[in-house]
């Protein structure tokens, strides 16, 4: 086994790196990736899980929730390690100011100098970059665009939570805590990887373009010419007092070849509409319907396994509002135990990163 | 002036492409989460200055 995984869910972090740390015991590990809840004090928790795995590259951050193989858990803390077969190479980054780009284009120089190639030239089918992002930033937007800008080399990962306190965020690496911070992991994986973009909707095939919105506050003024609020409230088939009780049910998405990038509504704001990520002006989007998130998911972990002919881990960025939905039809418990089989470990996210930012989306890493 | 959001769409799908089908299926999403929808450009379309702002800063990024 090149990638192994453990959990803890004792009150002190002390207690808990310990018996994380006991689990992997039997393992030299090179990279140790770790999720944790917010009980956890953020200054501690990372010094200790550094000190605990002193000869590896550790990184992490705090959470909405914890998924391990087979469960979902609360007030956590979860770890994947992996192995040198598993992580031939590594280079780890931290770029401590989200809204100034010279910050993001040092790590990247970074990555050429370690890789020792230009990054337009860093071949995407043998190299993945993990994102772990400050999930109160609203920077994700253009921070995961300039990524995307920068290299073809794809990036996956989920933006930190807390508990659902939305108070503040953390994500760690060396044995240090940052805030209005990401960090950036450049791995080549020695063993072959794939991706899973899973959200549960199908196109309703109703139209709602952006005629009038404001990017970086994340609102839309206008759909189809109209005030927001009263256009989606007609799409749906409702009134706009109502049309809140539909946001989780029916968002709203960018469809690429079929493939929705969900954006999800947050409140109606006068006449607009707030949403989790940003909508520009133009975009096409058109209304969604939920389906089975458990079938839907399960169909993506079988065509990942078909795909690399065996699954050795999964990371799972998985949306908060996903978790909640589950959590209010009881299948929470369900949803574990599709990765039972399977080294696995998440987090639920405040935000998605796959290409670009995206919500009510699970982003997972999964390797053979 | 038209055509030259075109013109700069096909040359940022070739430079990162270089003809690999699955990563210009990549390049065209990355396009369209800007608000870039490839399909809606030909050599008639008028020259927008904020989308040829967008279209060169990602020819210049990735170098």
């Amino acid at each position: 086994m090149h990638i192994q995984t453990a959990f803890s869910n004792k009150d002190s972090a002390e207690a808990s790196v310990r018996e994380l740390a006991e689990g992997l015991s039997a393992f030299d590990p090179k990279l140790v990736l770790f999720f944790a809840s917010t009980k956890y004090i953020p200054a501690n928790i990372c010094q200790l899980m550094q000190n605990a795995f002193p000869g590896a590259e550790v990184f992490g951050c705090s959470t909405a929730g914890e998924i391990v193989s087979g469960q979902m858990l609360t007030n956590a803390i979860v770890a994947m390690a992996f192995s040198a077969e598993a992580i031939k190479d590594l280079s780890l980054q931290v770029v401590q100011d989200l809204h100034d780009e010279q910050h993001l284009t040092n790590a990247f120089k970074v990555f050429e100098t370690h890789f020792k190639t230009p990054m337009a030239d860093i071949d995407p089918t043998e190299h993945v970059g993990i994102i772990l992002i400050d999930g109160l930033s609203g920077a994700e937007e253009g921070f995961i665009e300039s990524i995307g800008d920068l290299t073809n080399v794809t990036f996956i990962g989920g933006s930190a939570g807390d508990d659902l306190k939305f108070a503040a965020t953390h994500v760690y690496a060396n044995g240090k805590s940052y805030q209005n911070a990401a960090i950036l992991a450049m791995l080549k994986p020695g063993v072959d990887f794939t991706f899973i973009k899973t959200q549960s909707f199908r196109d309703l095939g109703i139209p709602l373009e952006v005629t009038k919105a404001d990017e970086f506050s994340r609102e839309v003024m206008e759909f189809n010419g109209q005030p927001a609020a009263a256009s989606y409230a007609a799409a749906i088939g409702t009134t706009v007092d109502k049309a809140p009780e539909h946001f989780i049910q029916n968002p709203i998405g960018l469809v690429i070849d079929g493939e929705p990038y969900v954006r999800s509504p947050q409140q109606i704001k006068d006449s607009s509409i707030l949403f989790y990520c940003s909508v520009m002006e133009g975009m096409e989007l058109s209304l969604l319907e939920s389906t089975d998130m458990l079938d839907d998911t399960k169909q993506s972990i079988d065509q990942a396994k078909e795909e690399l002919g065996g699954i050795s881990g999964i990371v799972n960025f998985n949306c908060i509002l996903r978790t909640l939905d589950l959590t209010q039809k009881g299948q929470t418990q369900d949803y574990g135990k599709l990765f039972s089989a399977v080294p696995t470990i998440g987090f639920s996210t405040y935000g998605e990163q796959f290409l670009g930012h995206i919500n009510q989306t699970a982003t997972m890493l999964v390797f053979k | 002036m038209a055509g030259k959001i075109r013109q700069m769409i096909d040359l940022i799908i070739h430079q990162r492409a270089k003809n690999n089908p699955m990563l210009e299926r990549v390049i065209k999403t990355k396009l369209m989460l800007k608000g870039v929808n490839p399909k809606k450009f030909d050599m008639e379309s008028p020259d927008d200055p904020a989308i040829l702002l967008k279209l060169e800063r990602m020819m210049q990024m990735f170098k």
